[in-house]
């Protein structure tokens, strides 16, 4: 196998006198996908900030398709390269879904305006919701804005795709939608860390799971495996707590 | 009540107006930028910077603005060792007083943008300044329009304060012409009705404001 699209080395994040992060190692390939679960306020979100620099950690390296992110010296392109889909979806309210699509293309790739309009409508309708590209964010359901700020992300033709519990927000009858758009994803090969609570998503899409717990990774296990037989006691409680109400 | 006396006077009572006016759009254009950098300051993360803006900010809040006026009536000249010229001194105070409101409107109207748009943006590889540019700064000017435009009402008012240095706005105006035709009835209640007319036209161009940015 290639060297590892993600490599997370020993990153230790802290925000004053608290431990976000706690020695965090973790090598994602490309075309994986893994999902990252545990506890809230375990680190999972903050772990997928620090891939794209949205955080700033003091010890240990995160190098993302070849590139040191602490060191980076031109972030905003790396970025480029790396989607992320964030639970309250994050359309920026006041343009429409189309202006949401093309705006980075247009500004930040420097792309003419027609052609990043074609990509997003190609985007668009690839998550089913072309006949919403003029409407504002405000107009669409849940699920609607959330498939949205997917094809935003994805419109960038990114190498991987980050997502922060993408449907955590959502009201039960719209996460199947999501999560649909997801699996389509992957199965075209998209390398993906998904932060998710949905159990039932990690057994039948991920390749691997990784189980945080109070900032530090506890365990990292082919999702077969992990559903199967969880190895530590805290990955256990976990999974016994989260599938009885699930 | 004679209210020939007012009509008599109408020429003097506008030239009044159009002083009021242009001291209140005077007041508006200088001090919305110096608060803009104000509330800048105050969310900036260099800690002395937003101590300082705070620290203005929370001082002149306290101050009523006749009081300020004074300061650099009475006190200014003492360090300086010549008198302030009425028309600096009202200017400055304005600007002092007022910015410092705007200041408080700019600021809650950035900080009513959430934070994770923000990343949002730079996560699409915008830099910070494209972030600001594109995504906050709309949402902000929106989300302070309203309140905006009623600061701007209240800097009308708050304009009849160049009255204490016999600045010949509005009100100083027409208090002469009471004096002199010893009519002060009629003329405070025509100046209360323009008073009202005006700050009423802003009211209802406020509330425009809001009704667009709740359809939207």
């Amino acid at each position: 196998m290639t060297a590892p699209i993600i490599q997370v080395r020993d990153v230790v994040l802290r925000y004053g006198d608290f431990t976000a992060l706690d020695r965090v190692s973790l090598d994602v390939f490309e075309g994986e996908v893994i999902v990252v679960c545990g506890p809230s306020g375990s680190g999972k979100s903050t772990l997928l900030r620090c891939l794209n620099g949205l955080e700033t950690f003091q010890e240990g390296e995160v190098i993302v398709d070849g590139e040191n992110v602490a060191t980076c010296r031109n972030l905003p392109a790396l970025r480029r390269r790396i989607g992320m889909v964030f639970q309250h979806f994050e359309l920026y309210p006041h343009m429409t879904v189309l202006q949401n699509l093309t705006l980075a293309p247009i500004k930040a790739q420097g792309l003419p305006r027609a052609e990043a309009e074609r990509l997003a409508m190609d985007y668009l309708t690839r998550v089913g919701i072309a006949d919403q590209a003029g409407k504002y964010p405000g107009l669409l359901s849940g699920g609607q804005q959330q498939r949205a700020a997917i094809a935003r992300a994805l419109t960038l033709q990114p190498r991987l795709m980050l997502f922060d519990e993408p449907t955590s927000a959502l009201d039960p009858e719209m996460i199947f939608e999501v999560l649909q758009v997801m699996k389509n994803l992957a199965v075209l090969g998209m390398t993906m860390v998904v932060v998710t609570h949905e159990m039932g998503f990690a057994q039948e899409v991920a390749d691997r799971v990784v189980f945080m717990d109070r900032g530090a990774v506890i365990e990292t296990a082919p999702s077969a495996e992990f559903f199967a037989s969880p190895k530590t006691p805290r990955a256990r409680a976990f999974l016994k707590r989260i599938l009885r109400i699930g | 009540m004679d209210w020939q006396v007012v009509l008599n006077n109408s020429s003097l009572l506008a030239r009044g107006l159009t002083t009021s006016l242009e001291l209140t759009l005077f007041a508006i254009a200088a001090s919305l930028p110096v608060g803009c950098l104000l509330a800048i300051g105050r969310l900036s993360k260099q800690r002395w910077l937003s101590l300082f803006c705070a620290s203005f900010v929370n001082v002149m809040r306290s101050n009523p603005l006749v009081l300020v006026l004074f300061w650099l009536i009475f006190l200014v000249p003492l360090i300086i060792g010549h008198r302030v010229p009425n028309l600096a001194a009202v200017s400055v105070a304005f600007v002092v007083f007022f910015s410092v409101y705007f200041s408080e409107i700019v600021r809650s109207g950035i900080q009513s943008v959430g934070r994770m748009q923000i990343s949002a943006g730079l996560s699409t590889g915008l830099t910070r300044g494209q972030t600001m540019r594109h995504i906050v700064l709309p949402q902000a000017v929106r989300a302070m329009l309203p309140a905006l435009t009623t600061q701007c009402i209240v800097v009308f008012q708050g304009s009849t304060v160049a009255y204490v240095v016999g600045y010949d706005e509005l009100l100083h105006s027409s208090s002469m012409i009471a004096e002199r035709t010893g009519r002060p009835v009629e003329l405070y209640i025509a100046t209360a009705a323009i008073y009202f007319l005006v700050s009423l036209a802003g009211s209802l161009l406020a509330r425009r404001f809001e009704t667009k940015r709740s359809r939207a």
